[in-house]
C-alpha cells in the first residue's frame, strides 16, 4: 500500500518544489493566489465556494481607516445648520425618542461650533476639522445614511466589523481573504495596525476570522519593532541557526510524510515553516520606511508630532497595499478616543488634526501612483453622534444615523449619498445598515456577497446575515 | 442481515446503493455543500412517479390550462425554487397549504379564509399581492375558482408535497433524522477481520463498495492513538513499553479498560463537552468580566464523566438540576450550562440584552441535545427543515423562568446552616463597628448606587425600586441584571477616596483595623454558586414576533414530534418547564438526542462522525454513512444504561478502530472514497490544541498533574483544561492551534496551519521554554526521540541529528568575553557588548506591592519613543496574561510622555479583571550622564506608584517625591517573563540601558522613607533582589549579550540540543497521529 518507491530527492529545495505540485490545505490553500485550484485539491472543510471576483472588480485592496470610539458626522462631514438654530433647546418632540447608551435623555440639542465651506468641483460641504481631506472632495463617496445595531462600543465595534455585536463571526477582512486570497504569499492578506498601544475594544477578535479557518485572520503589525508578533528569531539565535533547524525540521517531516502522501496537510505544514521564514526575511523591508523620501513622509505630515503616527500607519498601509496585502485596516484612537462625552471639541480637535494630513497625503499618494482606482480607501467608526448634548458640552454614541465615506477603489467621487434628518439623528434616505455597508465593499471588490458562502453547521453563512444589500448607487 | 435499510433513503448522493456496478464517486463535502445551498430546491422538485389517481379530469385540466400559468407567472417569480419571500413558495399544494412565516397561504374550498385570495384582491392595503400590481380581475376569480374547487394539484406531484399530520409532509417526516430509531441486528459478514458486531456493518458496507478495511495497527500506533483518544496526553516511555510486550492476548482489553478508568479520562473528554456548551471563564464583549465561580461547573463535568454518570442523567442536571435536587451542591452546579452566554454587566438596554440570552440559550440546546439548527427558525418556518417559527418560541418558553443566580452558595444545607450560626456570631459581635462603618460611608455609598439606577429607563427604574416580593417573574429578571450594576458601585466603593475629611479616613481606617480582630471568628465564605434557577413557578409569557404582530407561546416540543402541549407541573418555586424538557430530550425513545450523542461519541473517536455534521442532522447537514449501525448505537446505548464509557469500550474494541492509519488508498478507495468516509483506514488526525501544549509540558518532564480548582494562566504546568479561558484573551497557543473562544457551541474543532502558528511555535518564548527543558533532561540522543516521539530515532534521523550536532559543535566560536573584563566594566550596559541585560534568576516573585531602587546614569536615550529600561519583569507584551509585568525606565525622543522621563509602565489586571497596559510617568527628566538615586514602590494596595529621585551629580539636589496614581488592581508580577536589569525578557536594542547601573534593589512591599535614602548600596538591606555591580557575576545573575552564544548557553552541544529538541517538538510526527 505505501509507496515504498519514493526516492529521496538530493536537496530540500528539490524537495519543497516536488511537494508543491501536490499541495494542499485549506490553510495555505487561501494563501495561495490561484486559491480556486488549491481548494479543489482538498477535501476542504473550508472552501472557497467559487471564483471570485464574479463580477468586474472595482478594487482590489482595501485601506479601512478606523475611528475607534464614534467620530462626530455632525461636525465634520454632516452638516446641519438647523441644529444651530435649535441649539440649547430639546430634541422636537417630533422626533423619535433615541435610546442613549448613557442615558442622559432630555439634554438639550449642542450647537456645531465649527466652519464649514463648500470643497471642490462638487461642492462638498465640509467642516475645517478636515481641510486637507477636504482638498480631496470631488474623491470623496460621502455616505450620510449608515446605521448600525451597536449602541455601546463593544457591540459597535464587533458589528462594524464583523457584522453582528456578538463576538465569533469573521470579520470583513477574514471575508475578503476568504474570497479572494492574498497576493503575496509572504505576507498575511489581511493586516491591522493601530496608532497606540491601546487596546481596541473587543481586542483581537475584531479582526478574528470567528467560524472560519484561522488563515483568514487579521495580524496586527507591531509599528516598532518586529512587524509581527514572534516575528524576530529567539534572542541570540542568527538566521544561519534557524535556518539549519528548518532544514533540519523539513528533513524529518519529509520522511514521516514520504509514506503519507495523502495527508496534504503534512505537506501544508511544513510549506507554513518555510512561509513563516520568507515573512521573516519579507516583512520587516515591507515596513521599512528609511526608503521613502523626505517628501513622501512629509506628505503624510510625518514630519509633524502630532500626525506622525497616524502618518507613518498610512505610509505602510500604502506600502502594504503595493506589496499585495489585501485588506488593510488603520485604527485612529485605538481604545475608544473618539469617545468624546463631554469635551468635544477639544478632543475631536486634536484627532482630527492627527489623522486630517495624514489621510489627506495617503489619498494623493495613492492618486500620483495609480493606486487610487484599485484601492479602496473607507473612512469612519463604529457610529456617530448624537444631535444632543452630554453632560453639557459633549455628545453620546449614534448608530440610529452617522457618516462614512469612501474614496477610490470605483466609487463615484464628489458625491452624497443618504441623508439623515434635519438634526442628524436619524438615518431617513437611502438608510445603510452595516449589512448593506459589507455588502458595498464586497461588491467594490468584484464579489456579489450572496454567492460569498461559507458553510458553518451545516448553515450558509455570508457576511450579512442574509440582510444585505450592495449600494450600487455609489460605483462609478 | 433482515435489512431495513430500503426505510432509509438510498437515493442521496451519499449512499452509493449495493448495486457495484453503478458504484459513484463519493462527491466531496465541498461540492455536495454546493449542491445543496444552490439546487436544493431543484432536487426537491424531483418527484418519484406515482400512480395516476382519480382526480377529475377536469379539475386537472382547469389547473393545468389556466391556474399554474397564472401561478408560474405571477407568483413563482417570488414564492418559488430561487426565492421564498416571506418563506413562501407557490409552487407545490403542500407548500401553499404549509404556508409561510405568517400560516397557510389558502384554505381550500374557502377563498374567503385564505389569505391569498386577501392578497390579490388588494383589500388591505399592509398586504398587497403580487406588490408591484394588481392582477387582472379575471385571474383573481380563476384563482377564487381553483380554491373553491378544493385547490385541485395534479397528484403526482401533489403527493410529494402532500399534508400528512400535523401541517408537515411525508417528506419531512420521513428525513432520517426524525424517524423512530429502527431496530437494526447487525449484518451476518463472512470476515475473519470482524472483532465485534460494529465491524459487521462497516464491512457489509465496505464490501459493498468493493473496499477492504485496513490491516490492525502496530502496537506503537496504537498505544498513541488510544493514550490521545482518552486522555489527551501521549503515554509515557514506561506506558508504551509495557504495551508492546504485553504477550496477554487481552492486552489491548486491559489497556483500554484501564485508561477508561484513570482520572485523565475525564479530563480529556470533558473538553469535548466544554466546547459544545460554549464554557468560558468570562463574560466576552469587551466588559470581559472574569467569572471567578465558573470552575466548578468544568470540575463537575470531569467527575461526572470519569463516574460514567449516565447520559440522560448528566444532560437533566444541567437543564433542571436546580429543580431535580435544588439542595444537592452537586447537583446544582450543572445548571451552570444556563449561565454560559456571552454577556455584558454594563449594558443599559437590560431587556435587549436578557432576550439575546434567553436567544441564544435556546439556539444551543437546540443543536446540542437535538443536532438541530434552530436558530433558523426564530425569524420564520426553518427554509430547509420542518421546525415551524412557532416550535422556536415553544422551545425558548422552556428556558423563559430562567434567573440568573448570584445569590446562591454551592454547600450542603449543613454547610449553610453552620455557617450563617458562625457569621451570626461574627455579626454581633461586630454590629457596633460595623454600624459606625456604615453612619460613615452608607450615605456616600447610597448616593453611588442611586446615580447607576438614573441611567435605566424610566420603567426599569419602575422594576428596580419594586420591592422584590411585588416583582413578576419578569421584573425579577431584569431587577436581577440591573442589580449587577448598582452591585458594582458598592463593590468600587472607595472609603480613602470617597471620606472627605481626613479626620473619617483615620476613623474609617480605624474602625477597620478593629472589625479585623473579628476575622478570627469570622466563617470562611462559602463557594459561590454560578447558576440557575426560577424566577417563580409562575413563568413570563414567551412570544413569537412575526409580521402578523406578537403571539404568546406555550412551551412544546417539536410539533413534528410530539405536537401537543406537554404536562407540565411547578416544582416549589420553580415553573417545572425544564424539567419537562430535560425528562423529553431524555426519553429512551427521543431519536434526536440519542442519534446525536452516540455521534458525537464517534466522531472524537474516528475525527468524523456517522454524521458528519454533528450538531446538524438537518438537511443542510450530511447523511449518516451507516445509518443502521447509528441506529443499533443508540438502542444499545439507552439500553446499557445511557454508558458513555460502555459506548467508548464498544467502539475501541473494534476492528475498525484498531485499524492502521498509514494506508495509502487503494485504487478502488482513491476513486469512489478518496476522504475515507467508509472507514477503510483509520482518519489520520492532527492533535487538538489542549493535546499539543499537554504533550510539550509531558514532553519536558513538567507536566503538573494537579487536577481540578480555580483555573489558572498558561504559564502554569497544569493541563490546558486548567487553563484559564478569557473569550477575549485566550491563551496564545491554545488560540492558535483553533481552540474554540467560547462565543458559540463548537461540535467540531478545526485544523488549520497558518505562518503565523509556525512562527509561534519557532519563536514564541513559551515553546522554547519547553524545548529547552526538555533538553535539559536529555541524556543521550535517543531520550529526546523517546520523550517527545515515543520511539527511538531511525538509523537516518540519529545520522541527521548527529551530523547536525557535529556541524555545530564542530564550528562553535569564542566563548563570550572573559571574566576579567566584565569586572572591568562593571556596571556598563551597553548595546552589542556582552553584558546587554542582565538575567536575574529568583524563584520569588515581588508581588503586587514592591519597591524597585537602583543607582544608575544614562548616556543616550532612544531616538523613537522606546524606553530604555532600568529594571523590568516583562515580556514587553500588552494583551496577554503572559505579559503581565512591569518596567522601570527612561523615555525616548517621541515619547508621548516627553524625553527622558523616569516611567514605569505596568501590565496587570484592572477592576474588571481585563488586561490593563498603563504608563505612570513621575514627570521627573532624567539628565544624561548625571549620575542618579531612585527608586519606585508601587502598590495596587493604595492604587499608586511613589517615585524618588535624587541626583547626585549635583551636591545639594535635594530628592524629589512624586506620587502617581494607578489603576492596575493585581497580576503584575504573574506573567511569563522573568526580572531583568537593563532591558526586557527578549532581546531589544532600543529598549536597553546605555550606561552604568550600579547597583539593583528589587523588595517585596514597600519600604519606609529612611530605607531609601542611602545611594550606598552596601548599606542597602536584604530584599528579594539585591544586585551590586562591583560583586561581579554570580548564579543568581547572568550577563547576557549580543554575542548569540553569550545567551542562553555558551556550551554548542547543549545548544544543539536544544535547537534539536525544538525541532523534534515541531515535528508533523509529533503533532499528528497518523
Amino acid at each position: 500500500m505505501s509507496c515504498h518507491h519514493y526516492d529521496h530527492p538530493h536537496s530540500r529545495r528539490e524537495f519543497l518544489r516536488r511537494a508543491g505540485c501536490g499541495f494542499g490545505a485549506v490553510a495555505l490553500a487561501a494563501l495561495m493566489r490561484d486559491n480556486i485550484l488549491a481548494a479543489d485539491a482538498v477535501e476542504a472543510k473550508a472552501p472557497v465556494p467559487q471564483k471570485f471576483p464574479d463580477h468586474v472588480a472595482r478594487a482590489k485592496n482595501v485601506i479601512f481607516l478606523f475611528m475607534e470610539g464614534g467620530p462626530s458626522h455632525l461636525d465634520t462631514f454632516d452638516r446641519k445648520p438647523l441644529l444651530n438654530e435649535l441649539a440649547g433647546q430639546g430634541l422636537p418632540a417630533s422626533f423619535k425618542a433615541p435610546i442613549t447608551a448613557m442615558g442622559e435623555t432630555k439634554s438639550p440639542l449642542l450647537a456645531c461650533k465649527r466652519t464649514w465651506k463648500q470643497h471642490g468641483q462638487s461642492g462638498l460641504w465640509i467642516s475645517d476639522w478636515f481641510n486637507r481631506v477636504a482638498e480631496h472632495a470631488d474623491d470623496l463617496a460621502i455616505l450620510h445614511s449608515c446605521a448600525s445595531d451597536g449602541i455601546n462600543h463593544a457591540g459597535g465595534v464587533c458589528s462594524m466589523n464583523t457584522g453582528s455585536v456578538f463576538g465569533g463571526r469573521p470579520s470583513l477582512g477574514a471575508w475578503v481573504s476568504y474570497g479572494l486570497g492574498t497576493e503575496n504569499q509572504n505576507l498575511p492578506g489581511f493586516v491591522v495596525i493601530k496608532d497606540s498601544e491601546g487596546t481596541v475594544v473587543n481586542g483581537v477578535r475584531n479582526w478574528g476570522s470567528g467560524f472560519m479557518p484561522a488563515v483568514y485572520q487579521g495580524v496586527e503589525f507591531n509599528v516598532e519593532g518586529a512587524p509581527i508578533k514572534h516575528l524576530e528569531n529567539p534572542k541570540g539565535v542568527t538566521n544561519e541557526r534557524q535556518r539549519e533547524k528548518l532544514d533540519l525540521l523539513a528533513d524529518f517531516n519529509r520522511e514521516y510524510g514520504a509514506t503519507r502522501t495523502d495527508n496534504t496537510e503534512l505537506e501544508a505544514r511544513i510549506r507554513g515553516y518555510e512561509l513563516a521564514y520568507r515573512m521573516q526575511a519579507e516583512a520587516p523591508a515591507v515596513v521599512d520606511l528609511s526608503k521613502e523620501t523626505e517628501a513622501t513622509k512629509q506628505l503624510y505630515g510625518m514630519d509633524h508630532e502630532e500626525t506622525a503616527v497616524f502618518g507613518r500607519n498610512c505610509l505602510l498601509a500604502r506600502r502594504l497595499v503595493e506589496n499585495g496585502v489585501r485588506f488593510v485596516q488603520l485604527y485612529s484612537g485605538a481604545g475608544s478616543k473618539w469617545d468624546s462625552h463631554k469635551n468635544i471639541e477639544p478632543l475631536h480637535s486634536k484627532l482630527c488634526r492627527s489623522v486630517d494630513q495624514p489621510i489627506a497625503g495617503l489619498l494623493s499618494d495613492l492618486k500620483m501612483r495609480g493606486l487610487l482606482d484599485e484601492t479602496l480607501v473607507i473612512w469612519g467608526g463604529e457610529f456617530g453622534r448624537t444631535p444632543m448634548s452630554e453632560q453639557g458640552d459633549g455628545r453620546d454614541h449614534n448608530p440610529t444615523g452617522f457618516t462614512m465615506w469612501m474614496a477610490g477603489g470605483g466609487v463615484k467621487g464628489g458625491q452624497i449619498f443618504g441623508a439623515t434628518d434635519d438634526l442628524g439623528l436619524y438615518a431617513v434616505e437611502d438608510r445603510l445598515h452595516v449589512h448593506d455597508i459589507h455588502a458595498t465593499i464586497l461588491n467594490l471588490l468584484g464579489i456579489d456577497h450572496t454567492k460569498l458562502i461559507y458553510s458553518h453547521k451545516g448553515r450558509p453563512e455570508r457576511i450579512d446575515q442574509n440582510e444585505g444589500h450592495a449600494y450600487k448607487k455609489i460605483v462609478s | 442481515m433482515k435489512t431495513r435499510n430500503t426505510e432509509h433513503p438510498t437515493s442521496n448522493v451519499q449512499h452509493p446503493t449495493s448495486n457495484g456496478a453503478s458504484a459513484r464517486t463519493l462527491t466531496s463535502p465541498l461540492r455536495r455543500g454546493l449542491l445543496r445551498i444552490g439546487c436544493f430546491a431543484a432536487l426537491f422538485c424531483v418527484t418519484a412517479s406515482a400512480a395516476d389517481d382519480d382526480a377529475p379530469r377536469e379539475a386537472n385540466k382547469f389547473f393545468e390550462s389556466e391556474v399554474r400559468p397564472l401561478l408560474s407567472k405571477r407568483c413563482f417569480e417570488c414564492h418559488g425554487e430561487k426565492k421564498q419571500k416571506g418563506g413562501l413558495r407557490a409552487d407545490s399544494i403542500g407548500a401553499l397549504k404549509t404556508g409561510g412565516d405568517n400560516g397557510p397561504a389558502l384554505v381550500p374550498g374557502d377563498p374567503e379564509k385564505s389569505p391569498m385570495i386577501q392578497g390579490v384582491r388588494y383589500g388591505d392595503k399592509d398586504f398587497q399581492m403580487p406588490p408591484k400590481a394588481k392582477l387582472p380581475d379575471t385571474e383573481i376569480a380563476t384563482l377564487e375558482k381553483w380554491i373553491k374547487m378544493g385547490a385541485p394539484w395534479p397528484q403526482t406531484e401533489a403527493d410529494k408535497g402532500k399534508i400528512a399530520e400535523g401541517g408537515f409532509t411525508e417528506e419531512q417526516r420521513n428525513w432520517w433524522a426524525f424517524r423512530p430509531l429502527a431496530k437494526v441486528s447487525p449484518p451476518e459478514v463472512a470476515s475473519a477481520w470482524v472483532r465485534n458486531d460494529i465491524d459487521r456493518f462497516v464491512a457489509k458496507k465496505q464490501a459493498e463498495m468493493h473496499l477492504d478495511p485496513a490491516p490492525e495497527a502496530s502496537r506503537r500506533e496504537l498505544v498513541r492513538r488510544v493514550y490521545f483518544d482518552l486522555h489527551g496526553l501521549p503515554p509515557t516511555p514506561a506506558q508504551v513499553e509495557a504495551f508492546v510486550n504485553d504477550q496477554s492476548p487481552d492486552a489491548y482489553e486491559k489497556l483500554v479498560d484501564e485508561l477508561l478508568a484513570s482520572p485523565q479520562y475525564g479530563e480529556r473528554w470533558a473538553q469535548h463537552w466544554l466546547d459544545l456548551v460554549r464554557y468560558a471563564e468570562s463574560d466576552g464583549y469587551n466588559a470581559d468580566e472574569y467569572r471567578s465561580a465558573v470552575w466548578p461547573y468544568r470540575d463537575w463535568v470531569i467527575k461526572s464523566l470519569n463516574n460514567d454518570m449516565p447520559y440522560n442523567e448528566f444532560v437533566r442536571d444541567q437543564l433542571a438540576g436546580d429543580e431535580i435536587a435544588p439542595n444537592d451542591p452537586n447537583v446544582l452546579i450543572a445548571t451552570e450550562y444556563l449561565r454560559n452566554p456571552i454577556y455584558e454587566w454594563n449594558q443599559r438596554d437590560v431587556r435587549g440584552q436578557w432576550e439575546i440570552i434567553l436567544n441564544d440559550i435556546t439556539d444551543t440546546s437546540g443543536e446540542l441535545f437535538l443536532g438541530l439548527s434552530f436558530g433558523c427558525a426564530r425569524c420564520h418556518n426553518h427554509k430547509f427543515d420542518p421546525i415551524l417559527q412557532k416550535d422556536y418560541y415553544r422551545l425558548k418558553a422552556f428556558f423563559a423562568p430562567v434567573h440568573w443566580r448570584d445569590d446562591m452558595k454551592l454547600a450542603t444545607p449543613e454547610q449553610k446552616a453552620k455557617y450563617e450560626e458562625q457569621e451570626a456570631k461574627w455579626e454581633a459581635a461586630t454590629a457596633d463597628i460595623r454600624a459606625q462603618m456604615d453612619a460613615l460611608t452608607k450615605p456616600l455609598v447610597d448616593k453611588k448606587v442611586e446615580k447607576a439606577v438614573d441611567k435605566f429607563s424610566d420603567d426599569l427604574q419602575t422594576i428596580i425600586r419594586k420591592p422584590g416580593d411585588e416583582r413578576d417573574a419578569l421584573e425579577t429578571q431584569l431587577a436581577g441584571l440591573c442589580q449587577r450594576q448598582m452591585t458594582r458601585e458598592k463593590k468600587t466603593f472607595d472609603p480613602m477616596k470617597s471620606l472627605k475629611s481626613e479626620e473619617s479616613k483615620t476613623k474609617y481606617k480605624e474602625l477597620e483595623a478593629e472589625l479585623k480582630k473579628f476575622d478570627n471568628i469570622k466563617p470562611a465564605p462559602l463557594m459561590d454558586a454560578f447558576v440557575a434557577t426560577d424566577a417563580s413557578a409562575k413563568a413570563p409569557p414567551t412570544f413569537m414576533k412575526s409580521r402578523k404582530g406578537e403571539q404568546e407561546v406555550a412551551p412544546g416540543f417539536l410539533t413534528l414530534l410530539a405536537p401537543g402541549d406537554p404536562d407540565i407541573k411547578p416544582i416549589g418555586n420553580s415553573t417545572g418547564r425544564r424539567t419537562a424538557l430535560a425528562n423529553w430530550i431524555t426519553r429512551p425513545d427521543n431519536q434526536l438526542s440519542t442519534r446525536v450523542i452516540v455521534n458525537r461519541v464517534w466522531q472524537y473517536h474516528f475525527g468524523r462522525g456517522i454524521v458528519a455534521t454533528a450538531s446538524d442532522f438537518g438537511k443542510l447537514g450530511e447523511k449518516p454513512v451507516f445509518p443502521e449501525l447509528l441506529d443499533w448505537l443508540a438502542e444499545r446505548f439507552v439500553a446499557e444504561g445511557w454508558s458513555l464509557k460502555k459506548l467508548h469500550r464498544e467502539i475501541l474494541l473494534s476492528a475498525t478502530y484498531r485499524q492502521t492509519a498509514r494506508r495509502q488508498a487503494t485504487e478502488v478507495a482513491a476513486k469512489t472514497d478518496p476522504t475515507n468516509h467508509l472507514l477503510w483506514r483509520f482518519n489520520p488526525q492532527r492533535l487538538d490544541a489542549e493535546e499539543v501544549r499537554d504533550s510539550m509540558l509531558e514532553a519536558s518532564g513538567e507536566l503538573d498533574p494537579k487536577a481540578g480548582g480555580p483555573a489558572e494562566d498558561g504559564n502554569s504546568m497544569r493541563r490546558s483544561i486548567y487553563t484559564t479561558k478569557k473569550r477575549n484573551n485566550q491563551n496564545e497557543l491554545l488560540r492558535s492551534l483553533d481552540a474554540p473562544a467560547g462565543f458559540s457551541s463548537t461540535a467540531e474543532r478545526q485544523s488549520t496551519t497558518t505562518p503565523t502558528q509556525a512562527l509561534l511555535l519557532l519563536n514564541g518564548d513559551w515553546p522554547i521554554q519547553r524545548a529547552h527543558k526538555l533538553a535539559g533532561r536529555v541524556e543521550k540522543l535517543d531520550d529526546a526521540w523517546i520523550y517527545t516521539l515515543g520511539r527511538l530515532p531511525t538509523a537516518r534521523e540519529r545520522e541527521q541529528a548527529e551530523a547536525f550536532i557535529k556541524k555545530r559543535t564542530g564550528g562553535a566560536g569564542a566563548h563570550s568575553s572573559s571574566s576579567s573584563d566584565a569586572a572591568e566594566n562593571a556596571g556598563e550596559f551597553k548595546e552589542n557588548t556582552p553584558q546587554e541585560r542582565l538575567l536575574v534568576q529568583t524563584p520569588e516573585k515581588e508581588g503586587d506591592e514592591f519597591t524597585v531602587e537602583a543607582v544608575f546614569t544614562l548616556n543616550s536615550i532612544d531616538t523613537a519613543a522606546a524606553v530604555r529600561t532600568i529594571a523590568s519583569r516583562w515580556t514587553g507584551g500588552k494583551d496577554s496574561l503572559e505579559a503581565f509585568g512591569w518596567s522601570l525606565g527612561v523615555t525616548g525622543e517621541k515619547s508621548r510622555y516627553k524625553p527622558r522621563n523616569l516611567i514605569i509602565q505596568l501590565v496587570g489586571e484592572d477592576d474588571n479583571t481585563n488586561i490593563a497596559y498603563e504608563v505612570i510617568p513621575s514627570n521627573v527628566r532624567i539628565e544624561l550622564g548625571h549620575r542618579y538615586h531612585a527608586s519606585a514602590m508601587v502598590s495596587c494596595v493604595d492604587h499608586n506608584v511613589i517615585f524618588r529621585v535624587q541626583d547626585l551629580t549635583q551636591p545639594d539636589a535635594q530628592p524629589q517625591t512624586v506620587t502617581v496614581p494607578c489603576s492596575v488592581r493585581a497580576k503584575l508580577s504573574g506573567g511569563a517573563s522573568s526580572l531583568v536589569f537593563g532591558g526586557l525578557n527578549k532581546r531589544a536594542p532600543q529598549h536597553q540601558w546605555d550606561g552604568r547601573i550600579e547597583a539593583v534593589r528589587v523588595a517585596a512591599g514597600k519600604l519606609p522613607e529612611q530605607e531609601l535614602t542611602s545611594a550606598d548600596s552596601s548599606k542597602w538591606k536584604s530584599a528579594l533582589v539585591n544586585w551590586t555591580a562591583a560583586l561581579g557575576p554570580s548564579t543568581q545573575f547572568a550577563w547576557s549579550g549580543s554575542d548569540a552564544r553569550a545567551t542562553e548557553t555558551s556550551d554548542p552541544y547543549r545548544q544543539a540540543l536544544n535547537d534539536l529538541c525544538q525541532v523534534l517538538l515541531n515535528t508533523n510526527e509529533f503533532f499528528y497521529l497518523h
